[in-house]
């Protein structure tokens, strides 16, 4: 009894923090919303193109119609704000359509159409090779009117209109994709990779900043007089430990009620979501005990704590797929619980994993859970008997 | 002025001995660049493995192994010959290769016939660039057989006779594309990931000293340090100018430290030393600004501790330093601009990719003046709240 009037103060006080709000309740959505909209699959590549060019002859504009097969096309004002929207990442790729191309395409000439390939160097050979294909097929119909032309005595564009519409309906060798993956190891994109992800992030920041409180009240002396009164040491550290369970499950409702209403979200096999969210909510309480026990000052808890949250959250998942990081880089990742937990929603969300497919991280989890608020049980329980 | 230095020199001492101040401008910056440029050191790199599936041996499936395997393509993917399209099925789901390119049965002869067979790539969505790039080259090549297809129909449609059909097909297997694109250096340095990062996590960290400063100005208004020191024939000014300073010549040690440690340890590029240093004392007169700010509006610690975080974590969540803003849609892009770390990032990415020196004077002259009117606004303000 004595536990829960200290675990409802506690809560109490926590929701009184105006500031802390911000950081529980509007911090988490637009972070979830920012990186949703970054982290998305843009449908292609980004493709420059001169927008003088664009609008030029028919058959340079036909060009760009094909360009769009590689991806959205971006119209630039000149080749040197092309290039450095490339420069800066903010295009995958330019391509260079040269002034002369009808002219020279009209009088059964070959063209050579200069592409500018940015991105990293995994993206350059993939956006060169898009955007080969793509003017290879502007390329079929050119070389169709050609030689009709050369056969019957006409003229390149005469038969152009002719071979376009026959291109529209002639069977072609195609070539299909098939995804023949059973399941990805990546967070589907979107708001589906960030929310769950932030998800683990902040619950855990936020439980671990929020061992100042703790270290406050210790500093005050509020414990010391509690204990003076016919109150266990036991009560009061089983009183926070349920405010701080309590805290991170709001904040876990509020993530995944906002990811399903605000962005659509789904959340997986339900039973199995419960006991991730839970047991990461466990996760959360056992570090902020922990903050609360280890650090001296308030300041030290609200500064360092979010420095070493944000750096298990790098190593553990919540900031990049582990899948593309070098594998000793995941080893190391994997002795933070942030790891586990995303592989969790990995396996939930990308794989409809249930209950059983998780049950060896849920298991870790549980284990990170148990060594912290044991750790930080008997610190506290040390330090409000001494 | 010397007292100014005196304030400035006993405010640098007083947070250096604050372990936490060490860590956030020092340690924590260098160990979060050391993370990413690691993390991402192997995403840098790209080959394509394709598990290749011959079930048609034909004349045509020969010659697009052929193709596939040339010199050119080799820097960009590997051909691995696999017996059937299970066994690259599986290749693909495991993760063994990156993406699986299957050639039918009756490929070769369907390929000249009136009822073409199409190709089949295998991918999976953990590796989309692998199953694209095996689409685009497959692509390619049957791009010259459809043309030649295409250019016997439009002979045929042009009024060629039916009869000559024959001659049509033998006529057009010596034709090549009339266009082809060829690959132009773009003649900058590709912007790495420790380059975008380490002077976006050098700058939150810094941003995150707006917060310590104002703490430590009410910490002070509250111990009646503030007051004792006004009893001395010191003007207001002379306090505050000591205090900026000190915030001043914190941010530009963090920043600067930054930069070397990540220059030399993760091959981070700032950019020349001087344009890089014009940007990092610009934001750090952002800095300085922002935190004046702060102590103007608020009247309390935990006032002034909430308003800098939330103006801290605006300002990073809108300029990038969270996301790698060139990937972000246009009107993020153009919202970064309305902050100095946002502006700071584009100079360190131009400085990065080997822009001109100059590249980095109009972001730090958008930056002062960011820094100008927030000063500005905070004396406003200031004197407001002091009058009233």
């Amino acid at each position: 009894m004595t536990a829960l009037a200290v675990a409802a103060a506690s809560l109490r006080r926590m929701l009184r923090d105006r500031t802390a709000l911000f950081f529980v309740v509007l911090l988490p959505v637009l972070v979830i919303a920012i990186i949703g909209t970054v982290v998305h699959n843009p449908g292609g590549f980004r493709i420059g193109v001169l927008a003088g060019q664009a609008a030029g002859p028919a058959l340079a504009t036909s060009l760009v119609d094909d360009l769009g097969a590689a991806g959205p096309v971006e119209f630039q004002t000149d080749e040197q704000a092309a290039r450095t929207a490339l420069r800066r990442g903010e295009l995958d790729a330019v391509v260079l359509v040269p002034v002369d191309l009808e002219a020279t395409l009209l009088r059964g000439d070959d063209v050579v159409i200069p592409v500018l390939a940015g991105g990293a160097e995994s993206t350059q050979s993939a956006v060169r090779s898009a955007v080969s294909a793509a003017v290879a097929r502007h390329a079929e119909r050119v070389q169709a009117a050609a030689f009709a032309a050369r056969r019957t005595n006409s003229s390149v564009a005469e038969q152009l209109p002719r071979a376009t519409a026959l291109q529209r309906v002639t069977p072609r060798i195609s070539v299909s994709t098939e995804n023949v993956a059973s399941g990805s190891d990546y967070l589907p994109l979107g708001f589906g990779y960030s929310a769950p992800t932030m998800l683990v992030l902040f619950v855990f920041i936020n439980a671990l900043a929020g061992g100042a409180t703790v270290v406050q009240t210790r500093q005050l002396g509020i414990y010391s007089r509690a204990l003076a009164a016919p109150v266990r040491a036991r009560d009061l550290v089983f009183g926070e430990t349920l405010s701080y369970l309590t805290f991170a499950l709001l904040q876990s409702a509020l993530i995944i009620g906002t990811g399903s209403l605000l962005f659509g979200v789904s959340w997986g096999n339900l039973p199995a979501a419960i006991a991730l969210v839970v047991t990461w909510a466990l996760v959360g309480t056992g570090a902020g005990m922990l903050s609360g026990a280890v650090f001296k000052t308030p300041d030290q808890a609200s500064a360092i704590g979010p420095v070493v949250g944000i750096a298990f959250a790098m190593l553990g998942g919540c900031m990049w797929p582990l899948e593309i990081v070098p594998e000793t880089v995941r080893t190391v990742g994997h002795a933070t619980p942030h790891a586990w937990a995303v592989d969790a929603w990995i396996t939930l969300l990308s794989r409809a994993g249930g209950l059983a497919d998780i049950a060896t991280d849920l298991a870790v989890l549980a284990g990170f859970a148990a060594g912290m608020l044991g750790l930080a049980a008997v610190l506290l329980r040390r330090r409000l008997s001494s | 002025m010397n007292t100014a230095l005196v304030i400035a020199a006993k405010d640098l001492r007083h947070r250096l001995r604050d372990r936490s101040a060490i860590v956030l401008g020092f340690i924590a910056p260098v160990l979060v660049a050391a993370l990413m440029s690691f993390a991402f050191s192997s995403v840098e790199a790209f080959h394509a493995d394709i598990a290749f599936v011959d079930n048609d041996h034909g004349q045509i499936a020969v010659a697009l192994r052929t193709a596939l395997t040339s010199r050119e393509l080799s820097d960009v993917l590997s051909i691995e010959s696999v017996g059937s399209e299970q066994q690259a099925g599986k290749l693909v789901d495991d993760g063994d290769v990156g993406a699986g390119l299957v050639i039918p049965a009756g490929f070769s002869a369907a390929a000249v016939g009136d009822e073409p067979v199409g190709l089949t790539v295998l991918g999976s969505p953990d590796n989309p660039l692998e199953a694209q790039v095996a689409k685009a080259v497959a692509d390619a090549y049957v791009a010259q057989l459809n043309a030649d297809r295409l250019s016997v129909h439009t002979a045929l449609a042009a009024g060629v006779p039916a009869g000559r059909t024959a001659e049509l097909a033998k006529a057009v297997a010596g034709l090549r594309l009339p266009e082809s694109v060829e690959a132009r250096a773009t003649g900058y340095r590709q912007l790495t990931t420790a380059s975008y990062y380490a002077p976006a996590m050098g700058i939150m960290f810094v941003l995150f000293a707006i917060g310590f400063t104002a703490h430590s100005f009410f910490a002070e208004q509250r111990g009646g340090t503030l007051e004792r020191i006004s009893a001395a024939p010191i003007g207001r000014g002379g306090v505050l100018l000591g205090k900026s300073l000190a915030a001043f010549v914190y941010s530009v040690a963090s920043l600067t430290s930054l930069a070397v440690v990540s220059s030399l340890a993760f091959d981070a590029q700032w950019g020349p030393p001087l344009p890089a240093a014009a940007l990092i004392l610009a934001m750090s007169a952002a800095l300085v600004a922002l935190t004046a700010l702060v102590i103007a509006v608020s009247r309390t610690e935990r006032q002034a501790d909430g308003i800098a975080m939330m103006i801290t974590f605006a300002l990073l969540l809108l300029g990038g330093n969270f996301v790698l803003i060139s990937q972000a849609p246009d009107l993020l892009r153009k919202l970064a601009l309305l902050t100095p770390n946002g502006w700071a990032l584009r100079g360190f990415t131009d400085l990065a990719t080997g822009a001109a020196a100059t590249a980095a004077l109009a972001p730090a002259l958008v930056i002062l003046g960011m820094a100008a009117l927030v000063g500005l606004l905070a004396g406003v303000i200031g004197r407001w709240r002091a009058a009233s």
